[in-house]
Formats: structure tokens, sequence, C-alpha cells
């Protein structure tokens, strides 16, 4: 297992990888989210300053008709300055990759889909060359994945959770509408919360629209003895504070360490310690937890609810 | 080169006519769908499906469908269109085998795993891929022609524009959605009712989360106090009824119009609607002026504000519902007509909501033109005069000196 980080600063990349991380993922112009969006020149000058470590860029929205060309020629760049790899959810981007024989890792991550391994082996056939494994499924389920895939799978290690995205603007729309005052401008600045539900989700927005992350961090750092199978262990710096994002890079990276030279069990509470005290909002998604698909599945669910 | 029109007799005509293809809930829905005049209707079954709070069908409903639409030249598509968890996996094989058998002719898909298998196991039915995949552009379009896809469902963020460059070369049918309501965000990448509600919006559970009311806070401060208007993420329903002749002429091969929980009024509203604009556009496209009648149909039956989606402009603030209030009751459906006697001009009705005499009633039909009558007559089964229709589904009769025909419907004015 290598532990993935996605890049929030140029300036950190020495300290990640004095970490001992080698895997990167870059946010680029046509990134659906990213904790930073990199130029190429910036991703140039990136990989050519760490040659001994992989860097992936993520073309991971679904993109209109009007902009494949612009984009073909953006995956030619990407192949030009040797990325390692690109992270994405639509298969025009697979398509165009293929067509053009580039040498891309095509690693799929549509945030909702990866939910059982008979269609990631199937999307194995038709080009795909790893996978990220979906949040809301069970840790269980996840395993059994693991176990069952025949690509490398990623999963995530920590940070907040993906939700949702539109391409329309959703809080300009509603400054719009209600004449409230309120700053949309940075994307940590503005939470939503259901009425009647405890959730809180951070959401912003930016050229390609809307999007929404939970609020809390989904954190594995305990459970590293069950995840040690997986390929890439992937922290999620969207919406951290610098120091929160080196914190848990550290704390990750050091468990990792643990975990190879066998003190893992031992060294795990300290660790933990150490992330409750950064004091930031944690949860378990749907590791041990899950949905359901049934109607009676429902009603019972309601039901109980009521009782 | 896609051959939309001919000169005929001097005239250009449509030859290249979309199917217009409806949802339904139920038999009764997809009956009523079909004589209303859809070419073909989507259905869900009892597993694989989304929307699993419709009453969806079973596979000898699915066998009944197949018969009655075969009467009128209709096709009958069945939505496999979960993303599979691994305990879905089990009986996939043997459910598609079975729908190719009963002589279903198409599956609507959102998991590759199930277009691989639907094509391993050579059946004749078409795999068309779901909008739950979102797909906005040909080399993605491609990408599923080269797994041997039928079709594509368009996402519904695909505007007029992209839609002009992805007809003149798409290898493979497209469908697009003309008529319904409208996910705000992605469609099968929404997590909102999972998280909210425990319920799998890619498997059937969508609690609509989205159309909640959510509290909005700037750096911890509450924006939206009470009085204030609601923060939500709702969009207004789309309906494309002023620009159905752009898409004729664009050949898209299948106009899909939303909502297999809507009500039989809905469906045949819409249905019927949607019909006759075909129909008429397509017989003398040249000299076709569009009436405000369509839209006026459209919203007796729509209870939510109508809008174009993403088909000309970017959706602004006025494709937005901020406010459940927007929500408008459609008029009512009242009865349907089950038989009529010329010589007596009484027609036999089943009562579908409640009424009475001195009521006005619209009778709408496939087969003539509204007529809005006054309700003077009501008799019950006995034919003894009754002042009230009160009883849901109870046998009438009520005095029409037009001549009404078997399945029109009635709806309160």
């Amino acid at each position: 297992m290598k532990l993935v980080l996605s890049l929030n600063k140029k300036e950190y990349l020495y300290d990640y990888v004095s970490m001992g991380i080698e895997i990167f993922v870059l946010g680029g112009k046509y990134s659906l989210h990213s904790p930073y969006t990199f130029s190429l020149d910036e991703i140039s000058e990136i990989i050519e300053k760490y040659p001994q470590c992989l860097f992936y860029v993520t073309m991971n929205a679904l993109y209109d008709q009007h902009e494949l060309k612009e984009i073909e020629d953006y995956i030619q760049s990407l192949n030009d300055i040797h990325v390692k790899g690109i992270i994405f959810q639509d298969f025009g981007i697979l398509q165009i990759v293929k067509e053009n024989d580039y040498n891309f890792d095509m690693m799929y991550s549509p945030e909702t889909l990866n939910t059982n391994a008979c269609t990631l082996n199937t999307l194995k056939d038709y080009g795909i060359t790893s996978a990220f494994v979906s949040k809301v499924i069970p840790l269980e389920e996840q395993l059994f994945i693991q176990k069952e895939v025949q690509i490398p799978l990623m999963i995530q290690a920590h940070g907040v959770e993906y939700i949702a995205a539109t391409k329309r603007e959703l809080l300009s729309n509603y400054q719009e509408a209600s004449q409230l005052s309120f700053d949309i401008s940075k994307k940590e600045n503005l939470i939503i919360q259901a009425h009647q539900s405890s959730y809180q989700f951070h959401i912003y927005e930016d050229r390609r629209g809307t999007h929404i992350f939970s609020h809390t961090r989904l954190y594995t750092l305990d459970l590293l003895n069950q995840l040690c199978d997986f390929d890439y262990w992937y922290i999620e710096t969207l919406m951290m504070k610098d120091e929160e994002a080196i914190e848990i890079a550290s704390l990750y990276s050091d468990a990792l360490k643990s975990y190879k030279n066998g003190s893992y069990n031992k060294d795990i509470k300290e660790y933990m310690h150490l992330l409750y005290c950064l004091n930031t909002p944690l949860d378990r998604g749907f590791l041990f937890d899950q949905t359901v698909y049934k109607l009676e599945d429902m009603r019972k669910m309601d039901n109980e609810k009521h009782k | 080169m896609r051959n939309i029109s001919e000169i005929i007799d001097g005239k250009r005509k449509i030859v290249k006519k979309p199917e217009l293809l409806a949802p339904a809930g139920n038999l009764e829905k997809l009956k009523t769908a079909i004589m209303y005049g859809a070419d073909a209707v989507f259905v869900g079954g009892k597993e694989f499906s989304l929307r699993s709070q419709a009453s969806n069908f079973t596979i000898d409903d699915i066998k009944e469908a197949v018969e009655f639409a075969n009467q009128y030249g209709a096709h009958i598509h069945v939505t496999c269109n979960i993303i599979l968890h691994q305990d879905n996996l089990e009986g996939i094989e043997e459910y598609l085998k079975k729908l190719d058998e009963i002589g279903v002719s198409a599956i609507i898909v959102a998991d590759p795993y199930i277009m691989k298998i639907a094509k391993d196991l050579k059946l004749r039915l078409e795999v068309h891929v779901s909008t739950q995949l979102s797909t906005l552009n040909l080399k993605a379009i491609q990408f599923y022609a080269d797994m041997g896809m039928d079709r594509v469902v368009l996402g519904r963020e695909t505007t007029y524009e992209d839609l002009k460059v992805i007809m003149k070369n798409t290898p493979i049918d497209i469908e697009y959605f003309i008529h319904g309501a409208m996910c705000i965000h992605y469609s099968g990448r929404c997590m909102l009712s999972n998280y909210l509600s425990r319920r799998d919006a890619n498997r059937g559970g969508c609690s609509q989360s989205c159309r909640w009311y959510y509290d909005l806070y700037n750096q911890g401060q509450l924006v939206n106090q009470e009085g204030d208007m609601p923060f939500s993420m709702s969009s207004k329903d789309m309906s494309l009824v002023d620009h159905i002749g752009e898409l004729i002429e664009l050949g898209v091969d299948s106009f899909k119009i939303e909502g297999r929980m809507k009500s039989l009024h809905y469906i045949a509203t819409v249905v019927s609607t949607y019909r006759k604009l075909i129909d008429c556009y397509c017989e003398d496209p040249d000299l076709f002026q569009h009436s405000s009648f369509y839209r006026q149909e459209l919203n007796k039956a729509a209870n939510r504000a109508l809008c174009h989606g993403f088909f000309y402009e970017h959706p602004t603030k006025d494709e937005q519902l901020f406010n459940l209030r927007d929500e408008h009751p459609t008029q009512e459906f009242i009865i349907r007509v089950l038989d009529y006697d010329k010589e007596k001009k009484l027609a036999k009705i089943e009562q579908r909501n409640y009424f009475k005499i001195g009521d006005k009633v619209e009778i709408f039909s496939p087969h003539h033109e509204n007529v809005v009558m006054d309700i003077c007559k009501i008799y019950n089964e006995n034919m003894e005069l009754v002042e009230v229709a009160n009883h849901p589904m109870e046998i009438l009769y009520i005095e029409i000196d037009y001549p009404v025909q078997m399945n029109d419907m009635g709806r309160k004015v």
C-alpha cells in the first residue's frame, strides 16, 4: 500500500516527499474539484523537480461537447510532460486516451459508481487501469471488492467526502433570489444543514458549478490492519488548512511506516491521540453503515425511526 | 447523414419522426400512455430498477404490457438502471433473458456490468445507456458504441448547441429528455439522499433531499433567518414544448418524458399533448405554427413551474424553486369514460375524484378536441339520480351531448 495525497500547495511538496509520500494528485484546468488548480507549467515544473515521484492529474468532471477540442489538446500536453495518470469519471476522457494510444494510468473515479467487483473487472476490459472505490459502501464490501478486482485500487484514507456536484450556480442564484448577504468567494466559508438533520455540508461554487462535500473528515488511521491490501490510501486535502494537511499527511505516513515495520498495533493509540488533538470533525462515512435498497427495507427503517 | 425530411407531393414532410417515449408506474398508466399516443413506454421491474417507490412491474405485468403494446405497434423498455452493489448481482442473467424472451424491446442500463452481460447473452433487445451516467459528449457516446450499446440517453445538462453537434456525428441512437422533473445535481452523482436519509439514490431510494430546506451558515453565522427565503436545491420541471420542432429537425431518435411516479392524469395529458404537437409539426413543418394550446394543456397537469433546463441558456435563479409554495395543484382529474351510448347520450364513467352536479368538466382525449361542459345529471348504477360523486372508482352515468369515447378523461375546470 502507498500513500497518495492531493497536493494543496506546491511549497509543501518537499515536506510531503520528506515524509515518504511518493504519489500526488494534482488539480488542473479541467478538474471538477481540487484543493488547488495547477497550471500546465507548474505541473511540468513539479514533475521535473521530483522525478522520483508519480503525479496524477484529475480530469474528473463530466464534460460538455463544446469542451472536447480543448480537452484533447490538454491531454496531449499531459502526455508531453509525462504525467503518470489521469483520474477521471467521464468515459469520453478514456476514449480520447485510447484513440491516441497514450500510456497513462487511467484511474476511474466516478465518486459514486464503483460499488462492485464485476463492474470494475468489466471496465478493465474497456481500458481502465486502476480505480477509486466508492465511499458509499461498507468496509466489508470494499474489502470484498479488493479481493476480486484485477486492477490496482485506491480508497480514501482521510478527508472530506464528496456529496454532490452540479453545473448550476446554486449559491449565486440563491443570493440573487433572496437578496441575502454572504461570501461565496472562498471554498471554506459556507456550510449548509438540512432542517431536522444534524449533517452539515461544505458548499462552494466555482467556474464548473456548485460542489458539496461533507463537513466531517472520513478517517481510517486506525483501520490499516484491514485496509492494508489496497494499493493506494488517499488523503483528500480539500477544505483543510495548511497545518492540518501537513499534520494529517505526517500521521498517516508515520502509521504506514509503523505498519511496515511491525509496530503499528503498538503505535496506533498515540497516532489516534494526535489525530483527536487536531480537533477536526471526524466521521466513518459508510464504512460501518449502509444504505437501503428495497422498498420494504425503507419502510422498516422509517417505522423504526418513528417508534 | 440522417435523412430527416423529404419533399412529398411538393410539400416537405418529416420522414424521421422521433419516438415518443413515456413513463408508466403501473399497467393502467402504461395502457393509457399507449392509447394516448406513446410510441414506447418505459417501466421498472421489481429488480434492478430505480424509482423503488413506484409500483414496479412483475415479469407477468411486463408480459402483459408487451402484449398490449404489440397491438398498437408500440414498444416496451425496461429500466435496469441501478448501480449494482455486491449483493445485487444475483439473478441478473436470468432476469435479462426473461425480458428478452417476453419481447421487451430495450433495457435501460447504468451499470457497465449489466451492459456486458446483455451483450454477452446476445439478446435481441436493445441496450440503452441510462441518463444516470450523465453522458454529455461524443467521445463518451463512442465509448458506449464500442461496448455495443444501441442508444444513449443524454444527460439533462446537454444544451441545444451541443446536441446539434452530437446529432450530426453520433454513431448510435440518441434519446433526449423533453419533459419532466430534473435532478438539480448530475444524475447518478448525488449522495445527498444517502447521507441524509440512508436511502441509496443509485438504487432507487432517492429521498429528494435536494428539495428540502437548508440553513446556510457563513463562517459559522446563520445567513437565512426565520422569515427569509429558504435555501433549497430544487429545480423547476423541464418542458421543451416550445422547441419540439427544432429537436425534430435535428433528428433526435427518441423524445423522453420523465415521471414513472406521476399520475394517470399527468401521463395522459402530457403524452397526448406531445403526440399532437409532434404529429402536427411532422405533417407540415414549414407551415407549422406553434399554438399556446400545447403549453396550456401541459400546465393543467404540471404541479411545478416549468422551465427550459439547460436547453438554451445556463439555468439561473429563475429555473429554480426556492419555496415549496411555488408548487401548485394540478387540475383535478375526476372521470374516466368507460363507454358511451350515442342514442341516450349517456356516458358510463369511473369516478376518480369528487365532483357534483353543476361542476364544469373538460373532457380530453387522444381522438378529439377538448370539450368543456357542465355536469347536469349524474346517475348511479341503478340509474337513480345522485347529487354528488364521492365514492372512488364508483361506476356512474352522466349525460353528455358530445360523443365521447372509451378512455377519454375529464378534469374539473
